[in-house]
């Protein structure tokens, strides 16, 4: 049986937020939602201070609280043991964003196409011959699909408004054989995605190679999503930055 | 007694009748439902964008805001009307039974808009209803806030409404009306007969007694809906679902009181809802309110010792931060009501316009400390090092809100142009005039 988990190296990780990029060229998700969000985290007082940095995507947890307390069973677990939203089915509830540790549910405040990053205008005329007419610009039509054996629209659906969304793992990619978007755009290897039931895998050495911890242990979650080295998030960590990105 | 025979001129308690004041009441409270209204519908089209709320985490929101502080609010309102009806049917107390059929319409009312708000606050309501029929989870406390409390207590409610009413609406189909058609279709052929009469006694016994479980269990899931949610500090416990039938009952009579004041003013009816009536809600009022008092002091005293962690995050929002004034200001306002109600039940005598006071003021405590238990933990609960987040409400909210106000009042206000609010085994007033 497949399951499927998340290597986080943090002693790799040099906190570009390529990750978070990519996440967001791939599933277009609006302005100010970060399906894989990178913390940037500040350690002591100047000049004794350390930087750290802790990449933070859904933890596709095996006893995850968004799926208890989802009244309809639109977020789910697969038989792969993803975690996903059925954008058919949630009714806006937000529940399972209160009920997460982690921070990782993004509500659809408002018509998507509206929460798009306006650098430009993409309705100004200039700009139509380039656009062709479509706006925005571009949309990954993987997203509208129904996937898995469940055939349910799990990977965005579009970014429907006043429904919830999160890290899917790419599952698009994934039905495909890739890797996450954010795993495969990493320049310094500091994410693995993979099978953990199967002991040839990348993400099955890198397991058994080194020293793991996973993020709110005591919350008995049991996340899909493992940590190598790097510094544990604590009330000492203050974060750098906070998104600027609002809607 | 039989339905009463006697011929009358016209519907007693003002039914039917449309005054000048009603009208303005009634425009008024039209006018606010409108209002919020037209908001719900720019909050449809516009998206959820237009409320304070935002997503917790990175963008340092609330997800949940002041739809759902009221409908905590409006549901716990709910349990004390019916329960105090079922109490009084039970243990034989006459005394309450006056306000007996208010007590059941004001548990209806918070009801139609606390489950009103919990579809407001859905970002896809067409779908909510659908989906909630077609994939419904029991195992999710948001079951049981729709389904038990919609489905279960309203239905139930409802029903005892009807069995309560079915005699007066005999006696009053009698009396020629644009309105007999709808008495008549009440009674639907009551004849007060005793066997009749046996088999209502009997049924609103066995209702009542099945009524004070329902309506514990079901709103006990409302204090679970937090209380099971171990990612979020502040939520956590076991005390949650006790704990909020207990503020639930303070804020449902305080509710009940201003209301019978009203119908008392209103309707003329200071001798059947007489004082022995304030006396055993203000009694009531004084023991639910010194529970919730009690629960609120021993909170205020766990978070005083919060050790450093994510609890602590908590405690030093309510108690210092940015919630402290309206942490000490609901704890003041229970104090005072407190004090009130001591005043009055230890010189044994209940005076309306201060156990008016002492109820808007446990009412308004009551929002507060709903308001503290849902919206601090979001804002300033996230486990992970997130920057504390902040929320206040837009105008579409409180437009929204305030519309649910109106309706709750177009509702109470409709009921008593159709229907007597005082049932007439106790009102015998025009009867008597008229005889």
């Amino acid at each position: 049986m497949t399951r499927y988990a998340m290597v986080v190296d943090l002693d790799r990780c040099q906190g570009c937020r390529g990750c978070m990029t990519a996440c967001k060229v791939e599933n277009n998700t609006v302005e100010g939602n970060f399906w894989m969000y990178v913390f940037r985290f500040e350690q002591g007082s100047f000049p004794d201070t350390e930087m750290s940095f802790m990449p933070r995507p859904c933890q596709h947890c095996h006893n995850a609280p968004c799926v208890k307390v989802c009244p309809v069973g639109a977020r789910f677990h697969r038989e792969d043991h993803i975690v996903l939203t059925d954008a058919d089915r949630c009714i806006g509830c937000r529940y399972c964003e209160l009920a997460c540790p982690y921070g990782v549910n993004y509500f659809n405040w408002q018509p998507p196409d509206e929460g798009q990053y306006s650098i430009v205008d993409w309705k100004d005329p200039d700009l139509e011959p380039v656009t062709n007419g479509l706006i925005p610009p571009y949309k990954n039509p993987d997203l509208d699909e129904l996937w898995g054996d469940e055939q349910r629209r799990t990977a965005g659906g579009g970014h429907a408004k006043g429904i919830m969304e999160k890290c899917t793992f790419c599952v698009q990619r994934v039905e495909k054989g890739l890797d996450p978007a954010c795993v495969d755009t990493c320049p310094t290897d500091a994410l693995v995605f993979g099978d953990v039931e199967n002991p040839d895998t990348p993400i099955s050495h890198y397991l058994k190679e080194n020293r793991t911890w996973q993020l709110l242990e005591e919350a008995g979650t049991k996340p899909g999503v493992y940590y190598v080295g790097g510094t544990r998030p604590s009330s000492e960590l203050k974060e750098i930055e906070r998104p600027k990105a609002t809607v | 007694m039989s339905v009463d025979t006697r011929v009358e001129r016209k519907l007693p308690q003002g039914v039917g009748r449309l005054r000048f004041g009603w009208l303005v009441f009634f425009a008024v409270a039209f006018v606010v439902f409108l209002v919020g209204l037209a908001a719900y519908f720019y909050q449809m089209s516009s998206g959820m964008i237009v409320t304070g709320m935002r997503s917790t985490g990175t963008m340092g929101g609330a997800t949940w805001g002041l739809y759902i502080v009221m409908v905590e609010y409006f549901i716990g309102v709910s349990i004390a009307g019916v329960v105090l009806v079922a109490f009084a049917k039970v243990f034989n107390i006459g005394s309450l039974l006056p306000i007996s059929r208010l007590a059941v319409l004001l548990t209806i009312t918070s009801l139609v808009i606390g489950v009103l708000g919990v579809a407001l606050d859905l970002g896809a309501p067409f779908r909510g209803f659908i989906n909630m029929l077609l994939y419904a989870r029991p195992q999710s406390p948001f079951f049981g806030t729709l389904m038990l409390v919609a489905v279960g207590v309203l239905f139930t409610s409802l029903v005892y409404l009807y069995l309560d009413g079915r005699k007066d609406a005999a006696t009053i189909a009698r009396i020629p009306s644009g309105l007999r058609w709808f008495h008549k279709l009440w009674a639907a052929g009551y004849g007060d007969t005793e066997p009749e009469r046996e088999r209502h006694r009997r049924v609103m016994f066995w209702l009542s007694i099945g009524l004070v479980p329902l309506v514990l269990v079901a709103l006990s899931t409302e204090g679970l809906v937090f209380g099971i949610q171990v990612g979020r500090p502040g939520w956590y416990g076991s005390l949650q679902g006790p704990d909020f039938i207990v503020l639930a009952a303070a804020s449902g009579l305080a509710n009940l009181i201003v209301l019978a004041a009203i119908i008392r003013r209103v309707r003329g009816a200071e001798v059947v809802i007489g004082h022995t009536v304030f006396r055993w809600l203000g009694s009531l009022l004084l023991a639910a309110t010194a529970a919730a008092l009690y629960f609120q002091i021993v909170k205020t005293f766990t978070l005083l010792y919060a050790t450093p962690g994510s609890e602590r995050l908590i405690s030093d929002a309510l108690l210092s931060g940015p919630y402290a004034w309206i942490f000490w200001s609901s704890l003041t306002l229970m104090i005072i009501s407190m004090i009130l109600l001591v005043l009055q039940a230890a010189r044994r005598a209940w005076s309306v316009p201060v156990l008016v006071a002492a109820s808007v003021a446990v009412s308004t405590a009551a929002v507060a400390e709903r308001y503290l238990t849902v919206i601090p933990s979001q804002t300033h609960g996230m486990l992970l090092p997130y920057e504390p987040g902040s929320y206040f409400p837009t105008w579409v909210e409180f437009a929204v809100v305030a519309g649910l106000f109106g309706l709750g009042a177009i509702l109470i206000g409709g009921f008593m142009k159709v229907f007597p609010i005082i049932p007439l085994d106790f009102d015998t007033r025009e009867v008597r005039t008229d005889a």
